[in-house]
């Protein structure tokens, strides 16, 4: 059984067996004794090794001052302890990152690759038409030349790295420390490696018309390792979107790790849309992982297209602090060739009478790997809770691959609570109907296809940002939007 | 002219042949009726004749103005005029009934050379036809066929092939789940399309809908073959006899 799962209809964390031990070939010597979760002597792999010993290197140019160091120590000293994420990490199952990574790039402070508007607004495609705020960075540094806010909004947008510089030590080191979070490796490591990134805070009862588009752009041509961290909050009753893009310019390395960390705070009846836009190129790892804390009676709305990374990893972990608050979770992966994308949710409804909805949407071809994991958590004292997920996969290929992995633990009685996950081919039926009344095969599967990611675009709100991602979805289809 | 010869058919995956030499000439301008029990073969010719691709035709051939349509692949039948009203219309789940049928229009109008329609004169024609069929353009604008009565989803075929303006029209069992003011609509709107250059095939189980689409012939199919042709007085004594004298027959 080597857990390919060509149809599965209603799977419930069935979507692939455990391999016996000893059918996966070795990745490299010392593997066996590499392992975290036996007791003996730890291997560091090539990759951990050199994220460990390049810090040294960096650490006194990395912005901040020695409050701010002291974080970045310790949490690269927690990062070492840990080692990169492997497949016995529950999280990290389907997503073996000690495996798959390598080698770790160098990390990069900031590389002064001179960028045109032109050359970002080729780079955002459809989303460039958006009217927004927007803070650019650039290889991990912030660009004001490409960057616009409307002097007249109440916008508090600045970057990280210069507030981790100028702010007062010890609030420069909160703005990095992230609590409670000791046990993972990822965001051990970026806290150590975060250059730059957006600090936001809109104040309370503000109402943001124009969206904030906060764009990740890699340039230079030599590869690199690159951390972002975002820190954002949003004050009670306020409204607000942001879109967070990640792309690649024209001329880019192939090649290039990066990290992004987005904490979010929802005040208390804030309403808050938040996108997340991938559409990276060549051979990049894209490593991503947000945090999100949403109020009592907030309405928070997460929408995530990615598309074009060799490994992409979307990490959202979203609790509920108080009553009456509602989610929205939804997205849709593509990929092609050898590509792997991962999404895994964490949705911890840690107060009563909260309602969390999640529909995720891929479409695989070639022999492209996708993950789904949705862990939903419903805490003993979390009654009327409502919550419902579901994640569906388009199969365009034998060979493609889909691990979905749906969790419920249940720890309230008055609940209602529910999942599924599908994998599927496209419906024969459905293609012969379309077939029928003449629309020839190729234009029926691209209707059908795009109908598909459709419905979860449908649950993004705003016309404007919807219409992008329908754009950049109908341009993946196409196949142009693989340069 | 509609000419199927001497047709086998057996399910691509069983083997089961269903169509056991199946002949029938239709000519344009008039209207067949096909009645026939259950598991007869009606809704496989149906399929056959649109090209379906769970059927292996092993013997015999459908003629369509002198062209076989064995060659052609479902859109090129779709656009050499061939339409199936059918039996269980499918639900496209986030396409808009109006965005399908334009797609399907502009895919047949360029297969035919002619021109695509401007937006204006597509809304025109739609909504004369929709009217017509007591079918809201509200409606349109959902998906196609979800959450649609039974009615409303035969209805919704009849539109598309009002719209789509075959010339070789074959229903499978549009009567079925009908009711009785729907049948009604139904009707007068295969009736509407009656035209010299049109050939339909009604396919149906009752007679019921033979009192309001009243054919200019009536074949009798069981066990994969017609077993008896004759006028519209044939389906009259159907309903009188049943098919147990033609089963007898077969068997």
């Amino acid at each position: 059984m080597e857990g390919k799962l060509p149809i599965s209809e209603g799977s419930e964390g069935l979507a692939e067996a455990e391999r016996p031990e000893g059918t996966r070939a070795p990745a490299r010597k010392g593997e066996a004794l590499g392992r975290r979760d036996m007791n003996v002597a730890v291997l560091k792999t090539k990759a951990e090794q050199a994220l460990s010993e390049r810090f040294a290197g960096v650490a006194e140019q990395l912005p901040g001052g020695a409050d701010v160091l002291e974080v970045r120590r310790r949490a690269l000293g927690r990062f070492e302890a840990l080692g990169l994420p492997h497949r016995r990490i529950e999280a990290w199952k389907y997503t073996d990152l000690r495996n798959l990574m390598k080698d770790a790039l160098p990390p990069i402070l900031d590389d002064e690759v001179s960028v045109s508007a032109a050359d970002l607004a080729a780079a955002l495609g459809p989303l460039s038409e958006i009217d927004a705020d927007r803070l650019v960075f650039v290889d991990g540094a912030f660009r004001p030349e490409l960057s616009q806010l409307d002097a007249n909004n109440d916008v508090a947008g600045s970057p990280l790295g210069a507030a981790l510089n100028d702010k007062g030590d010890t609030a420069a080191a909160d703005l990095l420390r992230l609590d409670g979070r000791d046990d993972d490796a990822m965001l051990a490591l970026n806290t150590a490696y975060a250059t730059d990134g957006v600090v936001l805070a809109v104040a309370k009862n503000t109402k943001l018309d124009r969206p904030v588009l906060v764009v990740f752009a890699r340039a230079g041509d030599e590869p690199h390792f690159a951390a972002a961290r975002n820190v954002v909050s949003v004050g009670d009753g306020a409204s607000a979107t942001l879109i967070e893009a990640h792309v690649t310019l024209p001329g880019a390395a192939k090649q290039a790790q990066t990290s992004t960390v987005t904490e979010l705070a929802v005040g208390e009846g804030a309403a808050v849309t938040h996108v997340k836009w991938t559409v990276e190129a060549g051979n990049a790892m894209h490593l991503a992982h947000w945090l999100v804390d949403v109020g009592a009676g907030a309405d928070y709305r997460a929408f995530q297209l990615t598309c074009g990374a060799a490994l992409a990893r979307n990490g959202l972990t979203v609790t509920f602090k108080g009553e009456g608050a509602k989610i929205d979770l939804s997205g849709t992966f593509l990929a092609r060739g050898s590509q792997h994308v991962d999404t895994t949710l964490l949705v911890d409804h840690a107060v009563p009478a909260c309602v969390s909805r999640e529909l995720f949407k891929g479409v695989l071809e070639d022999t492209a790997r996708g993950v789904f994991q949705g862990k939903v958590i419903v805490r003993p004292d979390a009654q009327k809770t409502d919550g419902k997920q579901m994640a569906q996969v388009l199969m365009l290929s034998p060979d493609a691959e889909f691990d979905s992995k749906p969790e419920l633990e249940i720890y309230a009685d008055d609940v209602v609570c529910g999942h599924g996950s599908t994998s599927a081919d496209l419906d024969e039926g459905l293609l012969f109907y379309c077939r029928s009344r003449g629309i020839p095969e190729a234009q029926a599967r691209a209707l059908l296809i795009e109908s598909f990611i459709g419905e979860a675009i449908a649950k993004v709100e705003r016309e404007d940002v919807r219409e992008a991602l329908t754009l950049l979805a109908r341009q993946w289809l196409d196949h142009a939007a693989q340069a | 002219m509609l000419e199927i010869k001497d047709l086998h058919v057996k399910i691509a995956e069983e083997g089961r042949e269903i169509l056991k030499g199946l002949s029938l000439k239709l000519p344009k301008g008039e209207v067949h009726a096909i009645m026939g029990p259950n598991g007869s073969g009606k809704s496989t010719l149906a399929y056959v004749l649109a090209g379906r691709e769970d059927y292996e035709v092993t013997k015999g051939d459908i003629l369509w103005n002198g062209a076989s349509l064995l060659d052609m692949e479902p859109e090129e039948r779709a656009a050499a005029g061939v339409f199936l009203a059918f039996q269980y219309p499918i639900e496209i789940p986030g396409v808009a009934s109006l965005t399908f049928l334009r797609t399907a229009l502009n895919a047949v109008r360029k297969e035919r050379g002619e021109p695509e329609l401007t937006t204006p004169d597509f809304m025109k024609r739609v909504k004369e036809k929709a009217g017509k069929l007591g079918i809201d353009m509200e409606m349109l604008k959902r998906p196609v066929n979800v959450g649609f009565s039974g009615g409303e989803k035969k209805r919704s075929e009849i539109l598309q092939m009002e719209v789509l303006e075959p010339t070789l029209c074959v229903l499978d069992e549009t009567d079925s789940g009908l009711d009785i003011d729907a049948l009604r609509i139904v009707a007068d709107g295969v009736n509407a399309m009656r035209a010299k250059d049109r050939a339909m095939l009604v396919i149906t189980h009752y007679q019921r809908l033979l009192n309001y689409i009243v054919p200019d012939k009536v074949h009798v199919m069981v066990d994969g073959r017609i077993q008896k042709s004759g006028g519209p007085e044939l389906a009259q004594q159907l309903e009188q006899s049943g098919y147990a004298e033609y089963q007898g027959k077969a068997a």
